[in-house]
């Protein structure tokens, strides 16, 4: 886990594609969060598919809700 | 420095935005960041942004101070199917240019229809990392004056744009080519995915279109993938695209979803 000045940061692995732009993610620690991609990745039109190693900023305002900020290569 | 108030159900509390790089911005609650801004230049010149914030109040401000600072035209992607921060984007002026259709695609030959379709007289077509960098870059050169002369490169994907010190070398490890007489003739460009490669461009020269070569071309890239274990790929397509449309379509290809590119002028 990283705590970073813009919140806690995990690991986790995408579940699901939901049709709303958004993936069910779970997360190192077994927590599951519904998490939106960051600008960053949409901007370089990098595709997140089910089973992607993903880094995840989780919202301080609500620990079910996340941002997926970095994809790794499996 | 700019500020906005946030109210988060506790109370209010004040956001300040701050310019922390030439290229990056923070909305600061207390010390802890709350909403991001990035601003980048694509290798044509353009000026993408990005914004992620957790409330509305807070990428709206960010929206603000960034583009405050910021010349036009400015550019923007976004999911279509995220519908809040499309209308986040709107807010902020921004309309749609162009729509590009994410595509997945099969590669079982089975189901493509790919399979019994020999590539046209006197075509070969060489496999990811078979093609020579001399007559593939002279294929590339002759596709980029086309396409700059007809619809334009700030239609292609970003990937293959031109930068400052011109067109990226073609990588022969990323491309199959199609090679007629002499000369290469069409070329696809393969984003080698593990698990769901991606078609990143697929062009075939003027003079030698509507002969097959580019289904020769898919043909090849997608047979490959097969033979390797993989299901699927994918591809993004140009809404104003037809024929890059059709030949997708023609394979079973469907579409998951779509981004739209924004623009504030």
């Amino acid at each position: 886990m990283v705590k970073a000045n813009g919140g806690i940061q995990l690991e986790g692995t995408v579940l699901e594609c939901l049709r709303n732009a958004t993936f069910r993610v779970e997360l190192q620690n077994g927590h599951k969060v519904l998490a939106h991609i960051s600008g960053k990745i949409r901007k370089n039109y990098i595709k997140i598919l089910p089973f992607d190693r993903v880094l995840v900023e989780i919202s301080p305002y609500d620990l079910d809700r996340g941002r997926i900020l970095f994809r790794y290569r499996n | 420095m700019d500020s906005a108030h946030l109210f988060n159900g506790t109370g209010e509390h004040a956001v300040a935005i701050t310019r922390i790089a030439e290229r990056q911005w923070h909305a600061l609650e207390d010390d802890q960041v709350v909403g991001r801004g990035e601003v980048s230049h694509r290798p044509d010149g353009r000026l993408f942004l990005s914004i992620d914030a957790w409330h509305d109040v807070v990428f709206d401000r960010l929206a603000d101070t960034m583009l405050a600072d910021l010349p036009r035209p400015l550019y923007t992607v976004v999911d279509e199917a995220d519908l809040d921060l499309m209308l986040q984007w709107e807010r902020a002026g921004f309309a749609p240019r162009r729509r590009e259709w994410e595509y997945v695609m099969p590669t079982d030959p089975r189901i493509t229809g790919l399979g019994s379709a020999p590539p046209p007289r006197g075509v070969t077509t060489l496999a990811v990392g078979e093609a020579e960098e001399g007559p593939l870059r002279a294929l590339d050169r002759v596709i980029r004056d086309e396409i700059e002369a007809t619809v334009g490169w700030q239609e292609m994907p970003a990937e293959v744009l031109s930068g400052p010190d011109g067109p990226p070398r073609p990588d022969p490890a990323k491309y199959a080519v199609a090679a007629w007489s002499d000369q290469y003739v069409g070329l696809v460009r393969v984003a080698p995915l593990a698990r769901q490669p991606r078609i990143g461009l697929i062009a075939v020269r003027s003079d030698q279109r509507r002969r097959g070569i580019a289904r020769a071309l898919l043909a090849e890239v997608l047979g490959s993938a097969h033979r390797r274990g993989i299901a699927t790929a994918s591809a993004d397509v140009n809404q104003s695209n037809g024929a890059a449309i059709a030949l997708f379509e023609g394979v079973g290809a469907r579409r998951t979803g779509s981004n739209l590119e924004l623009v504030l002028r």
